[in-house]
């Protein structure tokens, strides 16, 4: 092996600055690790970032993590780690972390104050707000980013202990429309897959879905699969993943509603369909079909840019494959139609009969950490644990569960993300509670949300940084405890609840979610309400009895040690086990959650896109990820000098080689890109990635939101981001 | 509010702060991996790593698939964590090939680290014996506490591997995590990577010495858009079932940023040669003294200088080692003979003793001296960046030494001498024609592509514009405008320190500028914004 001979006066081969990165047996099964960083215990914390859900072991020392590395033996992530959970201690000790309640004086400074000032300010505004202008008069925009513990808390505390109404999450932006699309097709928001879906494929289809960058564990899974698979990707980029795939469907942006409506056509005409199962498990097939019959392959292929052999072949795919599994992510979700299109993927699966089977299944790939969470707990647009508000027996199980008065459950959702902004500009929302997002920068069409923000009476901001684009705006800033300070659990795409434990203490006097919402309740005056939420794990327990007789019952999860010592538990687990298998899929049985038991087939005509190109803005400009080592509007991955290594430090276009040379952009140079509803400048980066007429801009940056365009989906009211229409312009 | 109620909400707060301090993580949930001794992670790498050491002729070397290298970059942020590397340090990178045919788009991701060469360019150049190749192994090694902080290893090592810390005034780079290696286990790039794409294999070292130096300039053969692989022979194999077209560019290839411009090196070397310049002429000089002594203040001083480009100037007295190989040594060896000559020379008016030695020392001096300007030259001229030709290299370090040495004369001495004045002026316009040369490569606003040579070009002309044209007046003023002015006989000889002022100053700036404009020689990188 290698040599290591003894120093001499004339060579140096050991001294202190060779001591510095000297391995050591780490122990608790982890290799060599350096030797100054050694730890005294390892634990398994489930990674804050993204919605894989991976294990990370923490390095203790002390009782506190100084290092980590990718869990071994996670059932997730099979000792891989994306950079981000490489990394994500580094973002808890930023210079910039919010140690202090932060009070902005009569002069418009930020102060410190303590907590005791901090939730007499908070209490007095809101309840002045509300008493002015009406309960409903103060709303809260959350989070996928925090614990469920923590925003079932949240919820409840907002809704049943404050007497307001409006609230929504960031998960608004990112999952809205699946959880509604699963909602409509399957009777109850229930991702039907299980990871190992992604090993037991013969035919993986990704429509927007970039899991390459945006997942890596997820494409680790995809590599582990042995039966050398056919992989479609359906994206307007030759991405990561494109590049990967067996084929690559570069339709024209916001076209795939057309084109899944084409294949279904194809599959009909050919009789490649699953009859037995459409007779058995679902419903609307009849009207569906006469529907898709319209769907002419001459049509769909003039509107997507593929051709009509592409088309035949697209369909002859999922015909041939035994095990079929789509999977979509943000291309999908981020549209003005993204509910019919997330449905038109679930078509197809249920139309083939592939669901229920190892390898099979409409998979919906989450964005956010608890994006899953939030969707079954938040208290936001369902009632908690995925009740409904409208449902008189929901509010009493609700009410009789938790201990809340039945009259203090209201009767009516919320209003959705969009329309709380509406509520602002048009003066009828006056305060707003801002927790672990950052709406500054990641809204859509951000000048005109920044712009209302000055009608509010009253702005606090909850994080983990007063630096945010938002926090900086803040009339009061509450400082969080961040991941990985506090416990609670995340729930994965797969459905996997994960454990979030405490290995760092939290900077100055921040506090957890979980205890900020404690402190707000005492202030408010209904701390007795919340009486029973003592901690995250007695909040856990409430949450698991709100779980019974749902489809994603958990009662047979014991506690926070039985997560852990199981690597996670996916739901539903109704009866006591403990060691569950640790991959399970839904629907085996063909029962889906409707009354009838049958999923439905739901669909629309598709409408144009809502700003389309032309001759003043002739480009479509698309958003969406950049590398694996950013997260959204960077407050935290932004803080690691190794993530920002690893991706591109200024804003950047993706423009086509064909347009750059029309244009005479050379590369590198800067541009101007302009929207109608804002301006900024970029370096060009040429690349055939983007199809001409149209660019790229990743979302990381804080100008991108500037361009992009206000559209809902109308059933999910997620945000289009992924098309608008944008001109461009050298700058000398 | 009461003041019970208040009290409680003390009470309260203090218990919520006091709990959110309260770590008991690894007490209240179980530990899998108690005390254990295999490495949990070990059965996803057992495959990864050879069985056996390489055998005579071969080495360890990486491999990378790169049709499973997808750009997630988690062997970067792993190589950080399992190595404990100091913020913002990484010692892997990953950087992207493309195709800018818009009908045939292409991307594929790089991820690189050292490529443990065959003949290591920083092993090389090292001056005091700080690397290493193992002769087992053949993984190339840093000794940390062995550098000096010189960086001419991240000068040397085409593929920008070595990487100086200025807080801990060394440079450190990858070592194939050999400890890892000696146990049994993986690099932790090679652990970390999800999708199995990095691995360690066994080469011979006559195969990758037969496939890239007997057919020198196809960098294409190692990997498109990368520097020629027979100047180091590296032997990361890049394998492709979809081989890779040669005419990718990288992900950074129209990146215009100025290098650094290394000042302590820029007075090092204009210093050392206006004294070597000085020497010379103290040789032939009728009146030697204050041009010996010229050549004697103006050599300490520019090795008093250099010594602030080093990171560890205390151990810098080792910096003869390398002489078999390292011109950085060699120049060290020879400039040290040279300010020590000169000082005795300049020194020899007022020791009688050493009167009688006049001559030969300032011989010896300017002998030593030349051989000195020739170490520098060779030094950037062995790390094969276009801009830093040897005809580049050696004209403008003679160039300098040349013109300042004769401004230098004319300062000095007592007559005006025409032959002298017009010497200076053809120098100094030779000279100035030789560093605009560069100008030839000035390739159009909107070039696609551009060469090293066409990058510098732009460099000199937009980023480092302002410095470029001012370094053109200096020479053109005080090389050619005024000694052409003293020629028509319009100035007495007390203005003749003018010109010598005016030369030193471009010469600085044109030193800067080589510096600053030397386009990077490295691996593909990233989207550049």
């Amino acid at each position: 092996m290698t040599t290591k001979p003894k120093s001499t006066l004339l060579r140096l081969w050991h001294g202190p600055l060779t001591q510095d990165l000297v391995l050591h047996p780490g122990e608790f099964g982890l290799g060599q690790v350096p030797a100054r960083l050694k730890p005294d215990g390892t634990t398994t914390v489930v990674c804050g970032f993204c919605s894989t859900g991976c294990g990370l072991n923490a390095h203790v020392k002390n009782g506190e993590a100084i290092n980590l590395s990718a869990d071994a033996s996670y059932p997730v992530n099979l000792g891989m780690a994306c950079p981000k959970g490489w990394e994500a201690l580094t973002p808890l000790t930023a210079p910039d972390r919010g140690t202090t309640p932060l009070l902005r004086d009569a002069g418009g400074q930020p102060r410190p104050v303590d907590w005791h000032d901090a939730m007499t300010e908070f209490c007095s505004r809101m309840k002045a707000t509300q008493a002015r202008h009406g309960a409903h008069s103060i709303a809260f925009l959350g989070t996928g980013q925090i614990c469920t513990e923590e925003m079932a808390l949240l919820g409840c505390l907002f809704k049943f202990g404050m007497g307001a109404l409006h609230c929504d999450s960031n998960t608004r932006q990112c999952m809205a429309t699946s959880h509604v699309a699963y909602k409509q097709s399957f009777g109850y928001d229930a991702p039907p897959f299980t990871y190992a879906d992604f090993e037991e494929s013969d035919t993986l289809i990704f429509i927007g879905s970039n899991p390459c960058i945006a997942h890596p564990i997820m494409w680790q899974r995809v590599l582990r699969n042995k039966k050398s698979p056919t992989i479609i990707v359906v994206d307007p980029r030759k991405t990561e993943t494109a590049m990967a795939a067996t084929r690559h469907y570069a339709i024209q942006p916001k076209s795939d509603l057309t084109l899944l409506y084409g294949i279904a056509h194809l599959l009909l005409e050919n009789d490649w369909i699953d009859r037995a199962f459409i007779e058995k498990s679902t419903t609307h097939f009849e009207e569906f079909a006469r529907f898709a019959r319209q769907w002419s392959p001459d049509k769909v292929a003039a509107e997507t840019g593929l051709s009509v052999a592409d088309l035949h072949d697209f369909a002859a795919a999922i015909h041939n494959g035994k095990a079929v599994s789509f999977w979509w992510t943000m291309g999908v979700n981020q549209s003005h139609e993204s509910t019919r299109a997330a449905q038109a993927i679930i078509n197809l699966a249920l139309m083939t009969g592939n669901i229920g089977r190892p390898g099979t299944g409409a998979n919906s790939i989450t964005g956010q950490c608890n994006a899953m969470g939030s969707r079954l707990y938040a208290n936001i647009s369902g009632l908690i644990g995925g009740h409904d508000f409208k449902n008189p027996l929901h509010r009493a199980k609700v009410s009789a569960t938790l201990g809340v008065p039945d009259e203090a459950i209201p009767t009516e959702p919320s209003w959705a993300y969009d329309q709380i902004v509406d509520g602002i500009r048009d003066g009828t929302i006056k305060g707003l509670w801002v927790i672990a997002t950052n709406s500054s920068h990641s809204w859509i069409h951000q000048d005109a949300f920044n712009e209302i923000l000055g009608k509010l009476d009253f702005l606090v901001v909850q994080d983990m940084y007063p630096t945010t684009e938002t926090a900086r705006r803040a009339d009061l800033f509450l400082p969080a405890a961040g991941w990985g300070e506090k416990e609670g659990t995340f729930i994965n795409s797969e459905r996997r609840f994960g454990l979030v434990k405490k290995i760092r203490r939290a900077p100055g006097i921040a506090l957890s979610d979980f205890s900020i919402c404690k402190l707000v309740a005492e202030y408010w005056g209904c701390g007795e309400m919340f009486a029973r939420w003592s901690s995250p794990e007695a909040a856990f327990q409430l949450i698991k009895e709100l779980s019974k007789n749902q489809p994603s019952d958990i009662t047979g999860i014991a506690d926070y040690e039985h997560l852990d010592r199981a690597g996670g538990i996916q739901w539903p687990l109704a009866a006591p086990t403990e060691s569950p298998p640790q991959e399970r899929r839904l629907f085996a049985d063909g029962k889906f959650y409707h009354a009838d038991g049958k999923a439905r087939f739901l669909f629309d005509p598709p409408r144009p896109m809502p700003e389309p190109p032309d001759a003043g803005f002739p480009f479509v400009l698309l958003t969406g990820r950049g590398t694996s080592s950013q997260w959204h509007t960077g407050s935290r991955t932004d803080k690691s000098d190794v993530l920002r290594q690893l991706s591109p430090a200024n804003i950047y276009v993706e423009i086509n080689p064909r347009d750059a040379r029309r244009l005479r952009i050379a590369p590198n140079r800067l541009v101007r890109v302009r929207s109608r509803r804002g301006e900024l400048t970029a370096t060009a980066f040429i690349t055939p990635q983007v199809q001409p007429g149209q660019v790229f801009i990743p979302m990381h940056y804080a100008e991108t939101n500037k361009l992009t365009f206000a559209v809902f989906d109308p059933h999910s009211r997620q945000p289009s981001y992924k098309a608008c229409a944008v001109q461009i312009q050298p700058l000398k | 509010m009461s003041a019970p109620a208040q009290d409680n909400h003390r009470t309260l707060i203090d218990e919520l702060l006091a709990e959110q301090r309260n770590l008991t993580a690894v007490e209240r949930f179980s530990q899998k991996h108690e005390r254990e001794a295999t490495p949990a992670q070990a059965r996803f790498y057992r495959d990864l790593i050879p069985l056996t050491l390489p055998k005579v002729g071969q080495q360890y070397a990486f491999e990378v698939d790169l049709d499973k290298c997808t750009g997630c970059k988690a062997c970067v942020s792993a190589c950080h964590s399992m190595n404990g590397l100091d913020d913002g340090e990484t010692w892997r990178d990953v950087g992207l090939l493309f195709s800018d045919n818009w009908r045939a788009p292409q991307q594929q991701n790089i991820t690189t680290a050292c490529h443990h060469c065959v003949e290591p360019g920083c092993l090389e150049g090292c001056p005091v014996l700080a690397y290493d190749k193992d002769p087992v192994t053949g993984i190339v090694r840093h000794l940390d506490d062995q550098c000096i902080g010189c960086q001419y290893c991240v000068m040397k090592c085409p593929y920008d591997v070595p990487k100086y810390s200025a807080r801990r005034g060394i440079v450190r780079k990858c070592d194939m995590c050999s400890e890892r290696l000696a146990v049994g286990e993986a690099p932790a790039c090679a652990q970390a990577c999800p999708n199995e794409a990095i691995r360690i294999a066994i080469v011979e070292t006559s195969v990758v010495r037969g496939a890239f130096s007997e057919k020198p300039g196809d960098a294409a053969r190692f990997l498109p858009a990368t520097p020629d692989p027979g100047y180091t022979l590296p032997t990361t194999r890049y394998k492709s079932a979809r081989p890779l077209p040669a005419d990718l560019l990288a992900g950074d290839h129209a990146r215009l940023t100025p290098a650094d411009a290394h000042p302590p090196l820029v007075f090092l070397l204009v210093l050392s040669q206006l004294a070597v310049g000085a020497s010379v002429a103290a040789a032939f000089a009728p009146q030697p003294k204050g041009l010996a002594l010229i050549a004697a203040f103006a050599g300490a001083l520019s090795l008093g200088v250099a010594s602030l480009h080093l990171g560890k100037p205390l151990k810098a007295w080792r910096a003869f080692l390398g002489w078999r190989r390292s011109w950085f040594s060699r120049e060290v060896i020879v400039l040290g003979a040279f300010v020590s000559l000169a000082a005795l020379a300049a020194a020899t008016p007022w020791f009688a003793p050493l009167a009688r030695l006049q001559r030969p020392l300032t011989i010896a001096a300017a002998a030593a001296g030349l051989l000195g300007v020739a170490c520098s030259a060779m030094i950037y001229a062995d790390t094969r960046r276009a801009f830093w030709s040897a005809s580049q290299c050696f004209g403008r370090f003679f160039g300098t030494t040349l013109a300042l040495g004769t401004a230098a004369t004319l300062a000095t001495m007592g007559p005006f001498s025409p032959w002298l004045a017009a010497l200076l002026l053809i120098a100094s316009l030779g000279k100035l024609a030789l560093e605009n040369r560069i100008f030839l490569h000035l390739v159009d606003q909107d070039s696609l592509t551009l060469t090293t040579l066409n990058k510098s070009a732009r460099l000199l002309t937009d980023a480092l514009g302002l410095a470029a044209r001012v370094r053109v007046a200096f020479g053109v003023f005080g090389g050619a405008v005024l000694p052409a002015f003293f020629l028509a006989g319009h100035a007495g000889s007390a203005a003749w320190v003018a010109p010598l002022a005016l030369c030193l100053l471009g010469d600085l700036l044109e030193r800067y500028l080589f510096f600053a404009a030397v386009a990077p020689v490295n691996m593909p990188g990233g989207v550049a914004s």
